[in-house]
């Protein structure tokens, strides 16, 4: 409320300053800067406060000029250092500023797309650039505090090799085992030879220094969440208080100032309209919605069973799909290994198909499911933002789905052997030696296949797609290769790479390095798929919720990529039993965490709306006291003067009653 | 930026770097982009006044429906004006300049009708009849109009600058 007063007679001085001329102005601007400066500290703050005020620059200046010539104390002993210093630091900051500001990854870039599109599509952008620094960074910790000391102490390996059952020596025979004989370029892609041996898998890392990653990569996984947590539950808050003004947001926060590109502004009004068309056609939806009939109702809530039960027939059907494949590849690949000696060209190639097959399977239906869904959910008749944030999570189940069921089929390959050998790293027919590298390998080989998938979607086909709609005029050419950029989507393949990340960390801890790279290539694919492929979306993408969007599937995924590995790690314990102690407290506390600031958050929204219903009608309270006020006033103003009238009426009474007796009397006389 | 350093003295500079929110570098930046926009006239004076037809070739500008309003609103101080729009400006200075831009009548008020032009400005060539905008604007002033008068107040409109999310992001231009 003190602040509401406060800016009502900022608004009313600068009223006045308004209405007042020119030469007045810095007159009534300066009225107690005498008495307030008393040395160089202050004036620099007044100076830095004159920013602020909307005046034209001359005037400014003569303002600073005036302060600066006015003789100032000069400030003694500590105070003087302690002003310099806060000086220096400020100049420190701007130029710091400045010098960050020119170094700015892909400043030109972000201004460009910002220009066609807008700042809800330019969010995209950032996140993803986020996404890269926060990979970066996870990668120099790993790097610095894992890889670094594996390395250093690579000599004192062989002492462990004692006893036969410990991980120790699981690596010794590993090294030994796993001799590079394919080419080089299927082991790169395979993640298998050469690569097999590197720091990028679990299984270079002795147990020594793996109880210490334990420890460290539950660090790193609580290092991103508790971030992501708290600026996705910030955004939701702000989200949910801007849902009171979603007018007022609409229409003055409607127009993005950046944009500069004539087709871009067209494109723009045309989506404020349709906005504007969307918010009516809702309210009127919502009233039908009051007055649908009870057998409609039913007809629609039996519709949407029936969809759900679809929806999640098709997510069995993918968990299925993948299972089986997946059990068909390793079959086939056993058999290689096992009949195989010497090892052909067609061969090696049917074995790379057999090893990508799964992760095939996986990205294949990735495109083609939320097809499905978008053709579905139109049988739904929710209202098209609802409908938006179904498929996407319905998207999002179908991929996090799958990647379990990826794992599961993994784990239970693994455990099912181990039980049979009792031993953990004894090679029994094709069990791979160190599962945990083979889960690695897996994971690799995914993300690898997504990448492609990526590359080869922007730049072959939605690339032929866009040059068929630019140059050939068709409807059919037309409805089929117009694209616009769909932000969910494309923010949903980001956060699969980086859950995919998550995901493989553990057991690749090196994968966060791979990552940073494939966003880096991302960024650049993406830029290529927004500006050339796409033409501007006529749907709003705001800045904020889009971004609080992000946050929150980064935040679900994150979740789905924890609970497998938290599980493993405490089930299928490779020697150590640090980690499986470790891993649940700090799970459950996460959780609780999370559960808290839910309910602050659920708390403040709340406190939000009492506290609006309070200001209109305190509102109300006013206006009514002025209505009552100025009542008052006009009945005593009419009192006074019917009062008035009322003395001078007797006035005349009493003259004319004295005259009257007057004259009566003379006549008597 | 040699060129442009030599039309302001470091005291100038000085003087932009402590009254905006720029930095030197940005001011002599923001002033290249001025000068592109009529090189032969700048070059001769670097405080020229451009007509506002120039001024509206500035790409930001040219495609702003509002274009014109803030040419207005800055036209004694244009100096300032990109300094406003900077990333650094805070919102209450923003929202000070939003205010007016979006007053059209000058009435320190945001009425009816001046709700009515920004919509249709919005809008551009895309039309709503007449009973969509009147509804539409009886929500806005729903909404936040706090205290009943049938318009928005500074007060009122800073108060929903506060809570909108977008405006801060789309109020802007970069350099």
């Amino acid at each position: 409320m003190r602040r509401y007063t406060a800016s009502r007679s900022r608004r009313e001085s600068t009223v006045h300053r308004r209405t007042s001329t020119a030469g007045d102005v810095q007159v009534s601007m300066l009225p107690d800067l005498s008495e307030m400066r008393t040395n160089e500290e202050t004036a620099w703050e007044e100076i830095m406060q004159i920013k602020a005020m909307p005046i034209p620059m001359s005037q400014k200046k003569e303002m600073k000029a005036k302060i600066l010539n006015e003789p100032n104390l000069r400030l003694q002993g500590y105070e003087q250092f302690k002003w310099r210093r806060r000086k220096m630091w400020g100049q420190f900051e701007s130029r710091l500023r400045e010098s960050l500001h020119k170094v700015e990854l892909w400043k030109g870039a972000l201004k460009h797309i910002e220009g066609y599109y807008g700042t809800g599509v330019v969010t995209f952008f950032l996140f993803l650039k986020w996404l890269f620094v926060l990979n970066l960074v996870m990668f120099l910790f790993i790097f610095l505090f894992i890889t670094l000391p594996t390395i250093l102490l690579d000599l004192d390996k062989n002492t462990y090799c004692s006893e036969s059952n410990s991980t120790s020596c699981c690596f010794e025979k590993y090294f030994n085992e796993t001799l590079p004989q394919n080419n080089i370029v299927l082991d790169l892609v395979q993640g298998t030879g050469i690569l097999e041996r590197t720091v990028l898998f679990y299984g270079f890392y002795s147990s020594e220094v793996l109880s210490y990653m334990a420890a460290d990569v539950t660090m790193y996984y609580n290092l991103p969440l508790a971030y992501i947590s708290a600026k996705g539950f910030k955004e939701r808050l702000v989200e949910g208080e801007g849902q009171f003004y979603q007018y007022c947001n609409l229409i003055f926060g409607g127009w993005d100032f950046c944009i500069q590109e004539e087709k871009a502004a067209n494109m723009k009004h045309k989506a404020i309209y349709s906005e504007i068309k969307a918010i009516l056609e809702t309210e009127k939806l919502e009233e039908e919605r009051q007055s649908r009939t009870r057998n409609e109702w039913y007809k629609i809530v039996f519709s949407r069973v029936v969809v759900n039960i679809i929806v999640v027939a098709i997510l069995g059907a993918c968990a299925c799909g993948i299972y089986f494949v997946f059990n068909y590849s390793t079959a086939q690949l056993e058999t290689f290994q096992t009949n195989s000696t010497e090892i052909t060209t067609s061969e090696s190639f049917q074995q790379l198909l057999y090893e990508f097959l799964p992760s095939m399977t996986i990205v294949g239906l990735n495109i083609v499911v939320p097809f499905l869904f978008k053709y579905l959910i139109a049988f739904e008749k929710y209202s098209p933002i609802i409908e938006i944030r179904f498929t996407l999570i319905r998207t999002v189940f179908l991929r996090l789905a799958s990647l379990i069921v990826l794992y599961a089929s993994l784990l239970s390959k693994l455990s099912c052997d181990i039980e049979n050998d009792n031993l953990s790293c004894i090679k029994c027919d094709s069990v791979p030696t160190c599962w945990e590298t083979f889960v690695g390998q897996q994971i690799f080989k995914l993300l690898l296949t997504d990448f492609g998938t990526h590359i080869v979607i922007t730049f072959v086909i939605n690339f032929i797609r866009s040059l068929l709609a630019k140059h050939i005029d068709n409807k059919f050419i037309k409805f089929i290769g117009d694209q616009t950029f769909d932000l969910p989507k494309h923010a949903l393949d980001i956060v699969y790479t980086q859950t995919l990340c998550w995901f493989g960390m553990f057991y690749a801890p090196l994968l966060s390095l791979m990552a940073t790279i494939i966003f880096l290539l991302l960024f650049y694919i993406k830029k290529f798929a927004c500006l050339v492929n796409c033409t501007p979306s006529p749907i709003i993408y705001r800045a904020s919720r889009s971004n609080s969007m992000f946050m929150v599937v980064l935040l679900v995924s994150y979740v789905f990529a924890i609970l497998p590995i938290a599980y493993s790690v405490s089930e299928l314990t490779p020697v150590e039993v640090i980690t499986a102690g470790f891993a649940i407290p700090v799970f459950i506390v996460l959780l609780l965490l999370l559960y808290y600031y839910s309910a602050v958050n659920s708390a403040n929204r709340h406190m939000v709306v009492v506290l609006k219903n309070q200001l209109v009608l305190e509102g109300h309270d006013k206006q009514f006291l002025l209505d009552r006020l100025s009542l008052f006033i006009k009945q005593e103003n009419q009192k006074r003067l019917r009062a008035e009238q009322l003395r001078e009426g007797i006035e005349i009474l009493n003259l004319v009653s004295k005259s009257t007796s007057y004259i009566c009397g003379s006549s008597d006389f | 930026m040699g060129q442009g350093k030599s039309q302001f003295s470091e005291d100038e500079l000085q003087d932009y770097q402590d009254l905006t929110y720029f930095t030197k570098k940005e001011v002599l930046y923001a002033h290249q982009k001025f000068k592109a926009l009529a090189p032969e006239k700048v070059g001769h004076n670097k405080n020229a006044k451009l007509p506002m037809s120039k001024l509206l070739q500035y790409p930001e500008l040219s495609v702003n429906p509002f274009g014109e309003r803030i040419c207005k609103i800055f036209s004694s101080s244009q100096d300032d004006m990109m300094s406003v729009f900077s990333q650094m400006a805070p919102k209450s200075v923003k929202a000070e300049h939003a205010f007016r831009i979006f007053d059209f009548d000058g009435d320190d008020m945001l009425g009816a009708s001046d709700l009515k032009q920004v919509i249709s400005k919005l809008t551009g060539e895309n039309k709503l009849t007449e009973s969509e905008m009147n509804w539409l604007i009886q929500n806005i002033l729903e909404e936040a109009d706090l205290d009943d008068d049938g318009a928005l107040s500074f007060a009122e409109f800073e108060h929903i600058i506060d809570r909108s999310s977008d405006f801060l992001s789309t109020f802007r231009i970069r350099l």
